[in-house]
């Protein structure tokens, strides 16, 4: 890898990079257009996404040994990488472990570090969301940074399965593992693509419990939607966490948007905003989520949502 | 254990921030309130020392106007409360500096398990929990749900994208706490009239011996170099009949001739 370079973490789910490290090369890539450098991928643990990522850009795949994920061994790999090269830009995913990773490299190689990176201006400086989405700061961290890459922001590179990349072995001293991860449990099994659905039926609060919320889920699929979620839902457990939207979930822009039961709360609203036809059903006319709907149906979502079910349902036959 | 809980104050967040006519976020009129990632890392502190025994201290860096955070926590678990009064705005790294040195003076006994909320929901930056760990070379667990003691250390169940994984280190550790499955107690009247009564210690940046080319703004390593308001979208029609049937077909009507069902 070229010296001041800009380095991409790139997270993989059983060979396959997942959407928002994709992003994140996208990311990588226009910054690398500005600043005419390269982008290197690093794959840790599994080189299988090596030939992937070639074809989503990547100019060159550095991969390195790990058995498994730990977070302490991934740190020290990726802060390693990042003197070994004197990287100008680290970019990664904003998962959970991307965001330990990159406070954590940014601490030890001094670093100014970006959270949740949702465009680059023709400045070379990010933009990113404050205060529940309420503003957007525009933020610089220097010649030496970090940057995570919010999910649903940069969209996913061309790809073109003609681009080959060299691939480089590294090898990085074995990191003392202070936390140790013993046992890792997959809880959700579907992976749920509200990045790319052209329809999101979405419910909140007002569904008032896990047996109401199937019937976002049968208008969702009656539209050949994708479903989701406000907080309220989740936490409720009525929805798994994946299908969240907003702050600390995705950020969405589908053609249609229907809010079934979702008062509108600012870091709600910050991630779907963007979508093209917002439809919004809820029983207080002052609802928040009314001043940005296209339409708005002021009523029980219990009475509107069997109703639509069925006209759509007549529609379709 | 003895257990330390880093808390920020931050501005309600269920209230809109706009900007003032000089372009600076307007937060005076916004009540203050403990961030609450930090309020769900309490609990669980409070619960754990209910549990295994030890003590809560929680600590923030603030001038007078974080007392009255101080205070509503020790009304719901803290034992004992301490503040960095004279620190500077400084970027996460520069807080994580502060807060590692304040933890080491902010208890007569150096803490076990140091507890941050997992972000804040202001700056949402969510990087102060692992950067104090690094501070401080501690193990740091992040995202946490729930936590027990095992052999000189803690196991904790740790939020991953696609579910939990279970992880252990030796103590002294620091972890960064998520919504658990149960919510923050509340405060009682006599908890509420005890915690006015308590101490609230009180540490300058002198006192911890902070290394002023690590926090401020010069040491700030991120940068804000402008402020906006997000593009507002306006709002459409309102349908409000008495007949739900009515109303769902106005809206379908609209929803067909945008071509979008």
């Amino acid at each position: 890898m070229e010296k001041q370079g800009i380095l991409v973490y790139l997270e993989s789910v059983d060979g396959h990079p997942i959407k928002v490290s994709l992003e994140a090369l996208n990311a990588a890539r226009q910054l690398a257009a500005q600043t005419d450098k390269k982008v290197a991928v690093v794959l840790v643990g599994d080189d299988s996404a090596a030939a992937i990522a070639a074809s989503y850009g990547a100019d060159e795949v550095l991969t390195v040994a790990a058995d498994g994920y730990q977070a302490d061994a991934y740190t020290a790999i990726l802060a390693a990488l990042y003197e070994r090269y004197d990287v100008s830009c680290l970019l990664l995913g904003s998962t959970r472990d991307g965001k330990e990773l990159a406070a954590r490299v940014a601490a030890r190689t001094g670093a100014g570090c970006i959270s949740d990176a949702m465009s680059l201006t023709s400045d070379g400086t990010w933009i990113r969301s404050i205060y529940g989405g309420s503003l957007q700061e525009t933020v610089s961290a220097g010649e030496k940074t970090v940057v995570t890459v919010r999910s649903g922001t940069f969209g996913k590179p061309e790809q073109d399965t003609s681009r080959t990349a060299p691939i480089t072995a590294e090898s990085v001293d074995n990191a003392e593992l202070k936390a140790v991860i013993k046992e890792a449990v997959k809880e959700l099994s579907e992976s749920v693509n509200l990045e790319d659905a052209e329809v999101i039926v979405a419910g909140g609060r007002g569904m008032g419990s896990a047996e109401n919320f199937q019937m976002v889920y049968e208008l969702a699929q009656l539209l050949g939607g994708v479903v989701g979620a406000s907080r309220p839902a989740i936490e409720d457990g009525w929805v798994p966490r994946n299908h969240q939207v907003g702050q600390s979930g995705k950020i969405v822009a589908p053609k249609l948007y229907i809010a079934c039961g979702i008062s509108g709360a600012m870091q709600h609203v910050s991630g779907m905003s963007g979508s093209g036809y917002i439809v919004a059903i809820n029983k207080d006319e002052d609802a928040p989520i009314f001043d940005v709907a296209d339409v708005g149906i002021v009523g029980n979502v219990m009475d509107i949502l069997p109703l639509m079910i069925e006209e759509v349902k007549a529609r379709k036959s | 254990m003895e257990l330390l809980v880093c808390i920020k104050q931050v501005p309600d967040d269920s209230v809109t921030v706009t900007l003032d006519a000089n372009g600076a976020p307007k937060l005076g009129d916004i009540t203050p309130v403990v961030n609450a990632f930090d309020t769900y890392a309490l609990e669980m502190a409070a619960r754990f020392k209910e549990a295994h025994g030890g003590s809560v201290t929680v600590l923030t860096i603030g001038d007078e106007s974080v007392v009255p955070s101080l205070r509503s926590c020790l009304a719901v678990g803290a034992d004992h409360a301490c503040m960095l009064t004279d620190a500077v705005e400084s970027d996460t790294q520069g807080t994580a500096h502060l807060l590692a040195k304040a933890s080491q003076k902010a208890g007569e006994q150096p803490f076990d398990v140091i507890f941050c909320g997992s972000e804040s929901t202001d700056d949402s930056a969510g990087q102060v929990g692992a950067q104090l760990a690094e501070e401080l070379g501690l193990p740091v667990i992040t995202n946490v749900l729930a936590l027990e003691p095992i052999n000189g250390g803690i196991s904790a169940k740790q939020e991953t994208e696609e579910g939990y994984r279970i992880v252990e280190a030796p103590c002294p550790c620091v972890v960064t706490i998520v919504k658990p499955d149960y919510e923050p107690r509340y405060p009682s009247i006599k908890s509420k009239m005890a915690a006015r009564k308590m101490p609230i210690a009180s540490l300058t940046v002198a006192d911890v011996e902070a290394d002023a080319s690590k926090f401020g703004p010069d040491a700030a390593k991120v940068r804000r170099v402008s402020i906006s308001a997000p593009a507002q979208r306006q709002g459409g029609v309102k349908i409000q009949e008495k007949e739900a049937a009515v109303a769902v077909s106005r809206a379908i009507e609209m929803m067909a001739g945008q071509k979008l069902i």
